[in-house]
Order: structure tokens, then sequence, then C-alpha cells
């Protein structure tokens, strides 16, 4: 059992999960995702997010155990069905809604044991159709945020020094800053210069040279960067990662070629993925190999027809925060902001434009790829050039030795 | 508290108490806190051929938070997925566990006692009540000992104690659980058994305090530890359970009492209640403590102030000889005679209740304990004559 940390820094976290990232609106239905070991935080975020007028608070707390039991022992169809209760409340979200989802592995490998495949393919298929669909359409405002756990503390440190990930985590969402509100805002603006650089260049496509890494990923003419701060189309401002340190955009699921090398693990449900490389051709992830999880990847490529095409390709320099604490966090949502990196299935569509209003098939028919699962893994770092190619074949150096080239 | 304990409780919860069937859905219904206790009943009921294991983990915390700052209409609003979640529970026929054990009993004792007596989901337990009335869900309630829950009973946080006394009235210290609630199971079923020959009229208290008389329907019939769904699954809906229960007529209850043990209402800790009845009504309502919320209750519908049960138990109760109050209605209730205000259970009722006279309707369901030593029980039967049924804890009848 840990000690429950400093009251003050959990809620002052908890005010910038609800103020930032969310930006949760007076009146607004609140619906918090999250695991019964964190329950602290999550505490705080319905005190908090009470405070800046939420209607109602609607906490929905998960059991990794309990979901351990259900891929070990449940019959096959139950791991991919929704229960209908979930569907009422996605719309329940999509009526004016927030989300705020708190995640944290407190035992990043407990699902190691399992035959992988299942542990692959268990998801809510309906509901994360519905979901993303929601998301992508801008629905509403959403953040996801994660609560240090001795747990994961333990994995990262080797011992479950929660103080100390305590720190790493609070100078990755800025929390040591005397004002992170205006930090963030700072932030955020710079991210969103970034994003309209990248934008000015109308790249073709972006190209990853390193050790074991020769690829290039088409981009899409309606293809635009984000970063940084969003809006829902009510104009709701939010940040839906904390932390972020990222620019990215959606690529032409069809025109990723070439090779591709992890530079980090990835924690993948349960599973960590470690030494993962990558073929592509035509779009497609052809070869998979991996030094662990292996077959967790292998089974999430195979969920639909389409989660083995990119839909996301995302550039982070060596500023970063989170690459700056050195740590791995077996957890997505801060090694993502580490560095460079890219996710297979489906396509982060609020990073294009002129695709409104498209079912799935005419989405995939143009490009952007629609798919049940979205796995990001880290292909950037010092040792990994990145270029941006314009349509006229020129190269333009974005990242040499994990520093930005465009100006600032 | 051992692996083992915690496998005998969730294989007793699963394959007696719920009694899980093949393919069915499972319901949990559970705290935070009980973490430990409902990960082992998901893989028991896993074993059992559940088809699936939703957990509801409600964190009264986060409760805390809506009812200090939460806008004015949200206590009383039932979010239409939780509605629509129950429903689907009562339409596939569903087993439901719920977990017992309140990690932090006095949490709102602090707060406007109004608002906590308001902040309700009053569709949410209509519907609940409505499976339960329809015989659509097997069901059963179990315990989960955690830290505050073992401070509030012993003045100190020790769990493992607590499991033990828990595991006493649940028979988990017996060599073989299942058949020692099997033997138990069937000596309630004798005492209803006798008591539903008897064809009561009323059931009468008195003690210190208390003379109270509670008027029986012709219909009403008494039950005991086990419980049948429309489809005649057996299960059983308290582990533990000590009574033998009936509806009674809610237009016929007359006189005063005086609780025996304290209420733990929402939170709220409710000590030394007194209520006097006429004509069935709740009228006065005294308590040393909680009395707020208590009369909140009883505003919340029209029919909140009636009687929905009474229940009588003896001195033979696993929880009434461990001599400790559990602050837990689950352990409480079964130490000693109890009444509810509130909803009627249609299952101690013969025939339909639609529509009949005297069957109390409502939203809550509240039982507090009145019986005791001091405390006599007697029936009283159509034609006057009186039967003692309880002398000084002792059960008068042959079983």
């Amino acid at each position: 059992v840990s000690r429950a940390p400093d009251i003050t820094r959990v809620d002052r976290y908890a005010d910038l999960i609800v103020r930032v990232g969310a930006n949760v609106q007076p009146g607004q239905n609140v619906f918090v995702t999250s695991s019964v070991e964190h329950a602290s935080l999550t505490r705080a975020v319905a005190r908090s997010a009470y405070e800046a007028g939420a209607h109602y608070v609607d906490v929905n707390y998960t059991d990794p155990y309990v979901r351990k039991a259900m891929i070990e022992l449940a019959p096959d169809e139950t791991l991919t069905a929704t229960p209908g209760w979930m569907l009422e409340r996605v719309a329940g979200i999509r009526d004016g809604g927030a989300v705020i989802g708190i995640l944290g592995e407190p035992e990043p490998e407990l699902m190691a044991d399992l035959d992988q495949e299942r542990v692959g393919s268990t998801r809510m298929a309906e509901y994360g159709r519905r979901y993303l669909a929601a998301v992508n359409a801008g629905e509403f405002n959403w953040t996801l945020a994660a609560n240090p756990t001795a747990g994961q503390a333990e994995a990262i440190f080797g011992e479950p020094d929660l103080e100390r990930l305590w720190e790493a985590v609070a100078r990755s969402v800025r929390l040591d800053a005397d004002d992170p509100v205006a930090a963030w805002r700072e932030h955020t603006t710079r991210l969103k210069a970034r994003t309209e650089q990248l934008d000015e260049l109308s790249l073709d496509a972006v190209q990853f040279r390193g050790p074991g890494t020769d690829l290039t990923i088409g981009l899409l003419g309606e293809s635009r960067w984000r970063g940084g701060a969003n809006r829902t189309t009510d104009g709701i401002e939010f940040v839906a990662n904390l932390p972020t340190e990222e620019v990215f955009t959606l690529p032409d699921r069809r025109r990723t070629e070439g090779t591709v090398r992890s530079t980090q693990a990835l924690a993948l449900g349960g599973t960590v993925v470690r030494g993962l490389e990558l073929r592509f051709e035509s779009g497609r992830v052809i070869e998979v190999h991996a030094d662990a999880g292996e077959d967790a990847v292998k089974a999430q490529l195979a969920a639909d027809d389409s989660a083995a095409f990119l839909g996301e390709v995302a550039l982070v320099d060596g500023t970063s925060r989170v690459g700056q604490t050195g740590l791995f966090f077996y957890d997505t949502l801060f090694d993502e902001n580490a560095t460079c990196h890219i996710a297979y299935g489906t396509g982060i569509l609020f990073a294009s434009e002129g695709f409104d209003g498209l079912g799935p098939d005419e989405l995939r028919e143009r490009g952007a790829n629609v798919s049940a699962v979205h796995t990001d893994f880290m292909i950037g770092g010092p040792q990994v050039e990145v270029d941006g190619l314009r349509g006229d074949g020129t190269a333009v150096p974005l990242l040499r030795d994990d520093v930005w080239q465009l100006d600032e | 508290v051992s692996d083992a304990l915690l496998e005998r409780y969730a294989d007793l919860a699963v394959r007696v108490g719920a009694n899980v069937q093949p393919g069915q859905l499972v319901e949990v219904s559970a705290r935070v806190e009980h973490a430990p206790l409902v990960r082992t009943v998901a893989r028991a009921a896993y074993n059992a051929g559940a088809s699936y294991v939703d957990v509801a983990y409600a964190d009264q915390h986060v409760r805390r938070a809506m009812i200090e700052r939460g806008p004015d209409d949200v206590l009383g609003w039932t979010p239409p997925w939780l509605l629509e979640r129950m429903r689907d529970f009562g339409a596939h026929k569903s087993a439901a566990i719920g977990i017992s054990g309140d990690p932090e009993p006095d949490l709102l004792a602090d707060l406007d006692g109004a608002r906590v007596g308001r902040a309700r989901m009053p569709e949410l337990a209509d519907e609940s009540m409505r499976q339960v009335n329809d015989g659509l869900v097997n069901w059963t309630v179990i315990a989960c000992p955690n830290e505050g829950w073992a401070r509030k009973v012993f003045g100190e946080p020790d769990v493992e104690r607590l499991w033990q006394e828990v595991a006493f009235c649940a028979r988990l210290d017996e060599d073989d659980p299942v058949a020692a609630w099997r033997d138990h199971v069937e000596r309630l079923d004798r005492r209803t058994r006798a008591l539903n020959e008897l064809r009561l009229d009323a059931i009468r208290f008195s003690g210190p305090g208390t003379d109270l008389t509670v008027g029986l329907l012709p219909a009403s019939r008494w039950k005991g530890a086990r419980s049948f769904t429309a489809d005649g699954v057996a299960h059983v809906p308290n582990m533990p359970t000590e009574e033998v229960f009936t509806t009674p007529d809610a237009r016929r209850t007359e006189g005063a009492v005086r609780a025996t043990r304290p209420t733990v209402l929402n939170g709220n800790v409710v000590l030394g209640l007194e209520v006097r009845f006429v004509e069935g009504r709740i009228v006065e309502v005294h308590a040393e403590s909680g009395a707020d919320v208590v009369e909140g209750q009883l505003t919340t519908d029209e029919r909140a102030g009636y009687l929905g049960e009474v229940a009588l138990v003896d001195g033979t109760s696993r929880i009434g000889r461990s001599g400790l109050i559990f602050y837990d209605t689950l352990f409480d209730e079964n130490a000693a005679c109890h009444i509810a205000y509130g909803a009627a259970y249609a299952e101690t009722v013969e025939g339909e209740t639609a529509g009949l006279e005297g069957f109390n309707e409502s939203t809550v369901h509240n039982d507090f304990m009145i019986g005791g030593p001091q405390v006599q029980v007697d029936g009283i039967r159509r034609d006057g004559r009186v039967v003692q049924l309880l002398r000084e804890d002792v059960w008068q009848l042959p079983s």
C-alpha cells in the first residue's frame, strides 16, 4: 500500500486536467473513465469538475484484473462485444458531454502471461467505432491524463519510488511552473506555430532515416498538421493529451513505403512490445518482427481490414519535457511525446480538411484510414533524420539530432 | 486476507448466492475499496460459465463531490445510460452480485442532510425493485471487509479481524460452506412453513419504547433465505442471512417503535431512532442523530413513510452471537428482528400485487432493527388468539 501523495499536488493536477485539458464548461456532464487504482486522482477530478460548473460527473471505473479474468476465461465473442448501455453512454457524451480519461498502468506486464492473440483482439468494437467517429467529428471536448502509481514506478525505476515518478510527471505536464495554466498557453501556442509552418510547406511526404529505418510516408492534399490545443465544432478549446509535445497529421494510407525500427518499447494493454520492426508496401504492413510482444501486435493488425495501415504521423523534437526525463513510462500517453512516432490503425481525421460527411468506405477510397484500432509507436530519436518532401521532390530538413530545423 | 478465504466467499456467492448459470450475464456492484473481492468474484463467475461480468464500481467520494458541489437538479437525476444498463440486466435475465461494507460510513455526515437524502436515482431504484419483484434476476449480496469498515466496528482498522467475523457470519469457517448453507437454508424454510400455517393477521412487538402492531395481508407469505426467479433459478439474496420475513399490510401499522441498533443510511449513522405510526404511516420521527436524513428519505415519495417489510430473527443468529454491531444492514438486520419503511417485496405475497391494497410501492427501502432480548414478539391470529414467537430472543415455535 502506497501513501497518498501530497493532496495539494493532486488537486493542482486535477485542476489542470479539468480546466486546461478538458476545459469543462458550466452545465456539462463530465464522463470520466478511470481505473480503481486511480481513485485518488479521480476523486480530485470529480471535485474540480463540479467546481468548474459540471452538471454531473459520471465515473466509469475499470479494473485490469477483472479484464484479465475476462481475457483468460470468457467466451470468444465476449472479447469484442459492447454492452448496450455503453452505447447509451456514448450517446450521453455526444449530447453535450466532456470526457476525461485517467490512464496509467499500475502493472504494465499484467497480461504478459495470457494468450496474446486474445489480449490483442479484446476491445469493445462498436463502442470504439462510435466513440472515435464522434472524436473525429470534433463533437466534444476531451482529455487524457495519467495517474502515477507505485506499480508504474516499480516498472520504470525497479523500485516503487512513487515520489520520483510524481516529479517526472509533474515536470512533463508543467505542473512545476508557477502558473501552469499560463505555461500551457505558451506551450500550445508554440506547437500551433509549428503546425502553421508545416502546413505552409504543403508537404507531399515525410521521410525518416536512421538505423533500421528508411520510411517514406505519403501525405494527402487534405492533410493538415495539428498540435497543442484543439477546438470542438462548438468552439470549445481543449488539450486532448496531458502531456503533449507533438505535432501530427493524417497520412495517405496508400503511400507508406519502406522499413521502420521502433526506438522505444511500447506498452500495449498489459504487454510490453520491444524491438518492433515493420515493413510497409503500398501502405500496408507486410512484415512484423519484435523481440517481445510480436503476437499482440499481429493480433491488433489483424483486428480488421484497415488495422495494418497508418493513421497518424507525429513529430517531436528534443525540447520535449517527456523526452528530457529520459524515462520510458510504460504509458503511450507519455512515451509518444518523447519522440517522433507513427500509429497504425484509424486515421486522425481532425488532422485533415475536406472529408466532412464521408463514410468509412469513401474515406478509405480517398486515402484516409478507418479502423477500430489506433496504436502509436516511437520511431524518432537523435539518430533518426526527418525530412519533409515537397510535391516538386525537394527535401526540407525537419529534424537533425533531435533539433527542430524550421525557424521558430 | 488470504486468497483462499476470498475464493471461498466468491465461490459461495457465485454458486449458492447468485447461483450463476452458464452463459449468464453477471452484474457486480461494489465500491472501489472492494476490488480484492470483486476480482475474485469475477474469476469465479467466469469459471461458472458467465458470458460477461459487468462490474460497476461506485465511489462515495465522487458522490460526496456531487452532493456538496453539484447543481440542485442533478440530485434526483438518473443518467439514461445507467438506467439502460439496469434494463439490460433485466432483459437478459442476468445474475447480480452486490458487495456491501462501507469503507467510510461517516463520509457524508457533515453535509446538508436534506441534499444527502435527495441524492438518489429514483428511476434506477424503481427498475431494480421491479426486477426483484418480477423475479428476473438471480442475485445475492455479500460483504468485503476494509479498513474504514473495520475501524467503525472495532475502533481500529483491524481488517483481518473483521474478515474472521465475516467468515463466521457467512459460514466460511465450516469445512464445507456449501453444505453448511444447504442445512441453514432448510432450517429457515421450516420456520417459514410453520409461520405460513398460522395464517397470522398481525405481529406485535413489545419492549422498552416499543409497542407496535404490524398488520399483515391475507396474501402475506413468509420467506427465508432462498428465493426463486420467475424461471425457477434458486438463489440466496443475502449472505449472511438469518431472517424470515414477510410483507405487511401497509395500512395497518399502529404504535411506537424504538430502534435497538444503529442504522447506516447514505453514509450517515442514525442513532436512537424512534418512530410513531398512525394508520400505517410514520407520523413522528425522533433520533439522537441523523433524523434529518430519515426525514429526507421519507419525503422522497408518497409511500416512503409506510412499511414494506417485517422480519424475525432469533438468538441463534451467528450475527447476533458475534455480539458486534457491524454498522451494515446486511449483517445487523440479521442480528435482530427488523422492519423496513418503503417498498414491499412481491415475492412475499401470494398472487398478483398490481392494485393490491396495502402492498406498499416506493422507491426507498430502509431496514432498521427493533428486536432483541428485551423485546417480546407475538403473532396474532385472525380469531384474535395470540401465539408467542420470540421470548428473550428464543424462537418459540417448533423448528
